[in-house]
């Protein structure tokens, strides 16, 4: 079975190919794929526990939900509202940790809430889903709405062709993924223990290949500043300057096993 | 899941759907109450983020009269775990939310509300 990551040239209209090549196949493989998916990352844990008591995020991308019982302790200290496009997902991530949690079957490039009522809000291992610059760029500036134009914080991770040692992959490189990363299906092959039996014919493992956009070094950084200001913010931090000027501060940037993170607040000068 | 905590967030986005889209109205609700971890002093610090008149409304919507129409300054341990209760303990299994401006209806199913958008409907 291939373990390696195949190139692709997207061609097809962008929200019919995510239908295919993303939508469809975690729906598909969402018990699975699930069950492999349990240990937070390091930062993001760290992220929620700084949070403070009485914030509600918002999840962009939840998946199995396995980040709307962080932190532990104290219980209901924050919430969290898990959004996702897998609808077969969703019925893993409203009972996650053994807790009955708030979630909402949509789409990261919509916008279906109040604008600026989080607090924070979280995207992780989502925005790589989305086949063009322009969609990845519309789903942070959706980020960047949702939460508090005066605190909101908000914690991006993407994929990046930049692979830790212990990863299983091996990652095409050709000269131009240095800047503007690439596109890849990934091989996820359902096991035997795939309980939907259209999944496997007569014992033979299906291969599902799900379409993510790997990211270059410094192409998460660049993709926020697009998104700041597309949406008027000036980047950087807040400067003592003039009444009513908006912007969003990288906290923290960097690479943490195999991804690209980053760490925004907003802030707003009353 | 939809609780009221969720349902004072969400809005219609349907195209061209921009003012008056907030609070959604709840249709054919069918509900289940379940206990949830309290926590004081997070209700106490959320209170503020809350549209309290739609809180009010929505809960009305759903049979339960208990929150006072303004929302109060003191605020004891009692208000709190009754803020709590409508908050986190209603829960919305079945039934739709409806747009008040543009009556876009988006169903509840098992608890999950759907707020997806047909390709032509989207914003
Ligand atoms: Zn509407």
């Amino acid at each position: 079975m291939p373990k390696d990551v195949i190139p692709v040239v997207v061609s097809a209209d962008p929200g019919t190919y995510e239908d295919a090549h993303v939508h469809a196949i975690y729906d598909d493989i969402a018990d699975h794929f699930s069950s492999t998916r349990y240990k937070p990352w390091p930062i993001i844990a760290e992220f929620l526990s700084e949070i403070p008591t009485g914030w509600m995020g918002l999840d962009a991308g939840t998946g199995n939900g396995k980040y709307l019982s962080l932190p532990p302790h104290p219980p209901g200290k924050i919430w969290s509202i898990g959004l996702d496009r897998s609808i077969n997902l969703l019925r893993l991530a409203r009972s996650a940790g053994g807790v009955t949690r708030e979630v909402v079957l949509g789409n990261v490039l919509d916008y279906c809430w109040r604008k600026g009522c989080f607090d924070f809000a979280i995207s992780i291992a989502t925005i790589h889903h989305l086949t063009t610059s322009e969609r990845r760029r519309v789903a942070v500036q959706r980020l960047l709405e949702a939460v508090s134009p005066n605190h909101g914080r908000v914690l991006i991770y993407v994929w990046a062709i930049e692979q830790d040692g212990l990863s299983k992959r091996s990652i095409p490189t050709n000269g131009e993924c240095s800047t503007s990363g690439q596109d890849v299906l990934v091989p996820w092959v359902s096991s035997d223990r795939e309980q939907n039996a259209t999944n496997a014919h007569n014992g033979v493992a299906r291969v599902y290949n799900r379409y993510y956009h790997m990211f270059a070094k410094g192409e998460l950084i660049d993709l926020v500043k697009g998104a700041a200001l597309a949406s008027g913010l000036e980047l950087g931090p807040q400067p003592g300057g003039e009444t009513g000027a908006r912007g969003v501060e990288i906290v923290r940037e960097g690479w943490e096993r195999s991804n690209y993170y980053i760490e925004l607040r907003l802030w707003q000068v009353r | 899941m939809v609780r009221l905590i969720t349902h004072n967030l969400l809005a219609c986005h349907a195209r061209g759907c921009t003012s008056n889209n907030f609070p959604l109205r709840f249709s054919d609700a069918q509900i289940e109450t379940r206990k949830a971890d309290f926590n004081a002093d997070f209700i106490r610090a959320f209170m503020p983020k809350l549209e309290w008149s739609a809180l009010v409304d929505a809960a009305k919507q759903l049979g339960d009269t208990s929150l006072p129409l303004e929302a109060p300054d003191m605020l004891d341990e009692e208000f709190l775990k009754n803020l709590h209760r409508v908050l986190l303990e209603i829960h919305i299994e079945e039934g739709s939310m409806t747009c008040p401006n543009c009556n876009h209806r988006y169903p509840i199913s098992n608890g999950i509300p759907n707020m997806l958008l047909a390709e032509d409907e989207i914003a």
